[in-house]
This record gives structure tokens, sequence and C-alpha cells, in this order.
């Protein structure tokens, strides 16, 4: 009698175990262990029936994927909640004065061989027209851009 | 949709190539200021803005990235073991050609240059 309680018990037990599976608590640690391990700070993580829950705020938004995916990867998780928010921006630096906006702009496209680039420069953006050659595209864009305006019309056309 | 959004893949790719960067943001304008490791890194950065906005037009994003100091184009390079021009020219996104043409006062023949030679690296 008592040899056929205890087996009837370890079979109860151990299906109950196994229908289970890990408890949140268990399930809360791997997470916050894991985002740990990936590198992954200020992240608070819980864990309810298996659904983890991410809040917190983050410094951009690839940090905030990188928590959701390392999240989903750990066994028994079931699905997550992503509630991170992402850290307001600081503004621009503010661009130099028009006129020196212009000759650094002017200078960076001599330099790169960009003529027949013409621009004009309002409250620290850039206007940008004329045809350059289409080889010659992108590395005019990228001396606009790298000039220190903090914004650009591009209306340069491509030529042959 | 954000524009950290729109533009994540940049980010993601900067994270992975190992350009470092900050973000700011103002008149509906997303501001990517990093600096990459090598031109390379930098060329890939291009490409994915590129492919999500063909030809730069959409005025929402300034990426603005530098090619850290070492290995900036205009520099010296000092040959390491095991170096040769193309695996040189990869490191600055230019051909061994370029390097080639640079450098002809000292490299006679372009299959040998030695460990110490100092290249003069021309602009990308």
């Amino acid at each position: 009698m008592k040899i056929k309680f205890l087996t009837f018990f370890c079979l109860a037990a151990v299906l109950f175990l196994a229908a289970c599976g890990k408890s949140d608590a268990d399930l809360q640690k791997a997470v916050t262990d894991k985002l740990k391990a990936d590198n992954v700070a200020g992240v608070t993580a819980g864990v309810k029936d298996g659904v983890a829950t991410l809040t917190g705020e983050v410094a951009d938004i690839t940090v905030k994927n990188k928590a959701e995916a390392s999240a989903k990867s750990v066994e028994g998780i079931k699905s997550v909640v992503n509630s991170l928010t992402l850290k307001p921006l600081p503004t621009p630096v503010p661009a130099p004065p028009d006129p020196m906006l212009k000759g650094k702009v002017d200078e960076a496209l001599k330099k790169a061989g960009c003529t027949g680039v013409t621009i004009e420069s309002k409250d620290g953006k850039i206007i940008a027209s004329g045809t350059v050659a289409d080889a010659k595209y992108a590395e005019c864009v990228q001396a606009i851009m790298q000039s220190g305006a903090t914004g650009f019309d591009n209306k340069i056309v491509k030529g042959k | 949709m954000s524009l950290q959004e729109k533009y994540q893949t940049i980010l993601d790719l900067a994270n992975q190539n190992g350009t470092t960067y900050e973000l700011s943001e103002g008149e509906g304008v997303l501001h990517i200021n990093g600096t990459a490791p090598h031109a390379e890194a930098k060329q890939q950065l291009w490409d994915e803005y590129n492919r999500i906005d063909p030809d730069y037009r959409g005025g929402d994003l300034m990426l603005n990235i530098a090619v850290s100091g070492a290995e900036s184009a205009g520099n010296t390079y000092t040959v390491q073991s095991g170096d040769n021009l193309s695996k040189i020219a990869s490191k600055y996104g230019i051909t061994w050609q370029q390097i080639h043409e640079a450098n002809k006062d000292t490299i006679s023949d372009p299959d040998k240059i030695f460990p110490g030679q100092e290249l003069t690296i021309p602009g990308a």
C-alpha cells in the first residue's frame, strides 16, 4: 500500500514538474542574466506566465531591438512585450553662421572635385542644385553632409 | 514611423562594423555623427543609406561619418608582416593600383613590399 502510494506520488510530481517547466521567477532570472551577458544596460525584465515584459529607457532603437531579441532567445519565454522607451535625443549642434557655412561647403565641394554644384545656405541648411557626374554624386552629397549643416535640401541632378 | 526606426539598419550596421556614433534630432532631421574604423565601414553605412533613400533626397537624415585617424586616406601606412597591396587597399576602400601609383618611387615591383616599409595612402 505504502509503495503504491509512493509510486503514485512520484509520478504525480514528475508530471507536475514537466507540465509547468521553469517558474516565472526562474525565467525572470534567466532573462536578466541573458540581458547582462549581451551587454544590454538599463532594461528591467519582468516575467508572468512565461511572457517577458521589458521596461526602462534605452539609448537608441538598436538597444531596444537587441533587448527584445535577447529576451526572446531565453528558453521558456513564450513572448516578449517590449515597453522600452527611447531616450529623447539632444538637438543637433547649431550650424555655423550662413556665410561661414556656405564657405565651408564650397571648399569641401571644391576639394571633392564637385564642380557644377551650386549651393545656398539658409538658417543653417544647405540647398544644393546643379548637375554632377553620376560617379561623383555620392561624394558630393557626403561632402555637404559632413560640413556641419543642420539640414540639406538636395536638388542636385545626376548627369552622365 | 520614427526616424530612428526608418534608419535603424544603418545603426545596426554601425554597431556591427565598429563605427561609434552619436544621435541628435531637430526640425525633422536625424543626425548620425560617427567615426568608422576604416573607409570600408563608412562605405557600408552609405550603401545602406542609399538603399533606404535612393540618391539621398529625403532631407530627414544627415549622415556624417569620419574615418578614424589611423586609417584615414592621405596618411602613411606602415607595412605589417603578411600584408600585400590588395589587403592594405581594402582597408581604405581603394584599389592596390592606387597605392602603387602613389608610391611609384619606392615600389618597383607591386608584389614585393616589406614589413616596416612606409606607404603613402592616396585619398579614396
